[in-house]
């Protein structure tokens, strides 16, 4: 199936290198940016380029970036490094600052590291871990505003109230719309697949912000024209429906999903902080960076802030809830290796799921392609038990 | 015979292992020293010490008497030096004295190392580190070989990789405290930068057995330039006041300002005395002590490790003492060998063997872990939470690389060090991340060779980890 609009998206993606770079010739000026907890909009507001750095799936970029970093570091982190060592993303070479956040503290490292051998101009804004306090509002309400202090100085302007606000109401749109096209690929007769949204809103990544709108309009519209309202369902021959949580997967790094696919999963949702969860509730209330700092914090919370009563837990009942909208049989739980914060939660999350009736495989890998093939058995073993129990209650 | 292997008695404890023995002719002049005096008011003469070390421990905990050489926490053999006989009978009586404290109704708080620990004593509670906890779950198993120890050590380390990850380094005292061996209140580490495997490993109390039981806190550390930003300052102050708050939850008092301020006053007398004997030890032609008796000393400032940190105190007060005699009188120490390579460890929480490396050639003479945060003295002139937050926002280990890097290269130089071994366990992100970053700078600013080693928590590489540092020293020598 091949929707115009998509074909639109991944054209405006592969020309925009020459884009950025024709654009800074200009005048303007990009910020690389990596983290979970880091609002866009400031940068956006400031009239700065805001591109989210990072791939993965690249075994040689990740030696590269083990050569500077740990081998005990994840290996996005790795190939974030790697890739400034390497030094031909056009996103890395179109960058003129780089900002990071503190959410992953692995992420912390890898701007320490960024600046110490690459000499970049990095950022960086600390993040509470006690994220659900008052006084971690103010805190990070604080670093936000000291993140724009230096922004301001490197764009050599002033944040505006009304500048904020049209950037928040930009930003706003976008969640809503890439929310309600994510409904879409879950839906009895869908015309866009998990994997083409997954791409989607990862070109949202690089594309200027205010083209992607209208792409991602120009997407919904033709969804709608095509099948109507979304409407969630399972497919008559829809037997087991993959719900992907855990650890990120970056643009580039194909190899479960493609591994799910091949095998007759069908990916339905993702919690991942690479796919739908940025989108998902972002009540900014007014143009302030106080409102902007609450209503990051209260997002639903990333798997490395952590979160001391399970009861009360956010992300796990923002899990819950996405596996039931979306209807999924079960969960595939990817950890990359020395992901601490998703590989620490996996057993906990099993648990978790088994009182629901919800099966969870986790997969610990990396971007080697040496466990492929052990990565496709137990996949294909947690596919066939899935149909297998779809199956049997079905009949019953 | 010289005085090390003279002091070696074989005896038939437990098996065919080789055990020591306290030697009868120090006795004397052992027992005519301090005592050892507690936070409860009680004390202990060095006579109980000595009839401890002799009659009890050895039946007891017959593993500690082990006299291998391959055995990193093999008793040190300095004798003549009272503070290692005491540190040692602070840490065999842990499980009674730890108990006691309990039962006299202070919480007890799993802490993380290398955090100053002055709000949990303010409170009222003991704070306990996992090296700490280890050591209390360990004391509480009688008649025990080092094999036998080491394997129960194991047993219980993987319920935790059970529980968390098999790639989980520091899982909290996750073993200790869900399944019971250490009664602990409340795990309420400060989440820095050292290790952060301690805020997931905290995390995961909540879905252990003992979810019910044990509070759960997490006293947030920012990051990034943390001292120079007042908003960090007052945040992190407010987690601490959070946390006697918590810890008031459990024992029914309020913890005052005044509190806290006498706190800090005793913990920043510790802090200066271990300072102060280091710049006495590295101040020293030659090493006034061995390398395991140097860390415990240094280490000791922290006035954490013991769980009661009057204590620590007590015996450190004593120790300056001593240690300052055998500079003035250019004390050569058994085992260290002359013009020996001088060592300077960074990272975290791995330790090489200290007798093996002065075997070889080297002494271990600082580190930077367990160390940078009893460098750093709180102010006691304002406001205590606000000076103690400044303060531990300060510690050098947790700066960004330039500065933490200077920092180093300062200890490097006050302790004359020849080469710089930068260590960490399998699984540390947060250390593994920066170690080549530290040690190029190390390299550019000191000029001193530098080696980074991984190990790995299960000690099945010890021998590798010995090996390789040996061969630095041979290269350093």
């Amino acid at each position: 199936m091949t929707l115009k609009s998509v074909e639109a998206i991944q054209r405006r993606l592969a020309g925009r290198p020459a884009e950025l770079a024709a654009a800074r010739a200009a005048g303007a000026k990009v910020v690389g940016f990596q983290g979970y907890s880091l609002p866009e909009e400031l940068i956006h507001a400031l009239g700065l380029i805001p591109i989210r750095i990072g791939l993965g799936g690249s075994d040689r970029l990740v030696e590269l970036g083990g050569r500077y970093i740990s081998t005990k570091n994840c290996v996005y982190v790795r190939e974030t490094v790697g890739l400034f060592a390497d030094d031909t993303d056009p996103y890395i070479t179109n960058s003129d600052v780089f900002a990071f956040d503190a959410t992953c503290l692995q992420t912390f490292r890898t701007a320490e590291v960024v600046e110490y051998y690459f000499k970049k101009t990095v950022f960086i804004i600390g993040v509470p871990r006690n994220f659900y306090l008052d006084e971690a509002n103010t805190y990070f309400a604080a670093e936000l505003s000291n993140f724009v202090s230096r922004l301001e100085e490197f764009a050599g302007t002033k944040l505006t109230e009304a500048n904020l606000a049209a950037s928040i109401a930009l930003y706003n749109q976008i969640r809503a719309e890439i929310v309600a096209i994510y409904d879409y690929q879950a839906t009895q007769h869908p015309r866009i697949s998990w994997e083409q949204v997954f791409d989607v809103i990862q070109a949202g990544y690089v594309l200027d912000r205010q083209e992607y709108l209208g792409l991602l309009q120009a997407l919904h519209g033709e969804l709608a024209a095509g099948q109507g309202e979304a409407v969630i369902g399972r497919t008559d021959d829809d037997e087991a429906r993959i719900f992907i949580s855990g650890s990120v997967i970056p643009p580039g790094d194909k190899k479960l999903i493609s591994i799910i696919s091949e095998l007759g999963g069908r990916i339905v949702g993702d919690d991942l902080w690479s796919g739908l969860i940025p989108y998902v509730e972002v009540d900014i209330k007014e143009p302030t960076i106080e409102a902007i700092a609450w209503a990051y914090l209260h997002r639903t919370p990333h798997g490395a802030l952590p979160y001391l009563d399970l009861a009360t837990d956010g992300r796990i009942a923002r899990l819950k809830s996405l596996i039931g909208t979306f209807k999924a049989d079960g969960v595939i739980y990817h950890t990359l290796r020395y992901c601490d914060p998703y590989t620490f939660k996996a057993k906990e999350t099993k648990d978790i799921l088994e009182q629901i009736g919800i099966p969870l495989l986790e997969l610990h890998t990396e971007y080697a392609g040496s466990d492929v093939e052990a990565i496709r058995t137990r996949v294909e073993a947690f596919i066939e038990m899935i149909k297998l129990k779809t199956e049997t209650e079905i009949a019953a | 015979m010289n005085e090390i292997s003279r002091h070696i008695q074989a005896s038939n404890i437990g098996g065919t292992a080789e055990y020591y023995r306290y030697p009868e002719e120090v006795r004397e002049e052992f027992i005519q020293t301090e005592g050892i005096e507690f936070r409860d008011g009680s004390r202990v003469t060095a006579a109980e010490v000595w009839d401890y070390l002799t009659n009890v421990g050895p039946v007891k905990f017959p593993n500690l008497y082990d006299n291998s050489n391959l055995y990193t926490g093999r008793l040190s053999r300095d004798v003549t030096l009272p503070f290692t006989l005491k540190h040692n009978y602070l840490l065999m009586t842990m499980h009674e004295r730890m108990t006691k404290a309990k039962a006299q109704g202070h919480p007890i708080v799993f802490v993380q190392g290398g955090q100053s620990v002055d709000p949990y004593y303010a409170a009222g509670a003991i704070a306990l580190r996992p090296a700490s906890t280890g050591i209390w779950a360990r004391r509480q198993r009688e008649g025990l070989t080092r094999n036998q120890d080491e394997l129960e050590g194991q047993r219980e380390k993987q319920k935790a990789y059970n529980a968390i990850s098999f790639e989980v380094c520091n899982s909290a005292g996750y073993e200790h405290i869900q399944e019971g061996n250490v009664p602990a209140d409340m795990v309420a580490p400060y989440t820095a930068l050292r290790c952060s495997d301690v805020s997931y490993g905290t995390e995961a109390h909540r879905h252990g057995p003992r979810r019910e039981d044990v509070k759960l806190l997490l006293v947030d550390y920012p990051l990034d330039h943390q001292k120079d930003k007042d908003w960090a300052i007052r945040y992190f102050a407010d987690n601490l006041r959070r946390l006697t708050r918590n810890i008031d939850s459990l024992t029914g008092r309020t913890t005052t300002e005044d509190d806290l301020a006498r706190e800090i006053k005793l913990h920043n007398e510790g802090r200066r005395l271990s300072v102060e004997i280091a710049d006495l030890w590295w101040s020293a032609a030659n090493p006034p002590t061995n390398g395991k008796d140097r860390r415990d000393l240094f280490q000791l400032g922290g006035m954490e490790v013991h769980g009661d940190p009057v204590a620590s105190l007590s015996i450190l007060r004593e120790a300056k003492a001593y240690i300052e005699k055998r500079v003035r009188q250019d004390h050569k120490t058994q085992g260290v060998q002359d013009n020996a390579a001088r060592l300077f460890v960074c990272g975290s929480c791995v330790f090489p063997n200290d007798y093996r490396c002065e075997e070889a050639g080297g002494i271990i003479v600082g580190n930077d872990n367990h160390w940078s945060d009893i460098t750093t003295i709180v102010d006691e002139s304002g406001e205590p939470y606000y000076e103690l937050a400044k303060a531990v926002l300060s510690y050098p280990y947790e700066q960004p690389l330039p500065e933490r890097a200077k920092w180093t290269v300062e200890q490097i130089r006050k302790s004359r060090t020849d080469g710089v071994l930068f260590l960490y366990k399998w699984g540390c992100n947060t250390q593994s991340a920066i170690a080549r970053l530290l040690v190029d700078e190390i390299k550019a600013q000191a000029g001193i060779p530098t080696i980074i080693i991984e190990d790995d928590m299960t000690r099945t590489q010890t021998e590798q980890l010995q090996n390789r540092v040996n061969a630095f020293i041979e290269m350093v020598f």
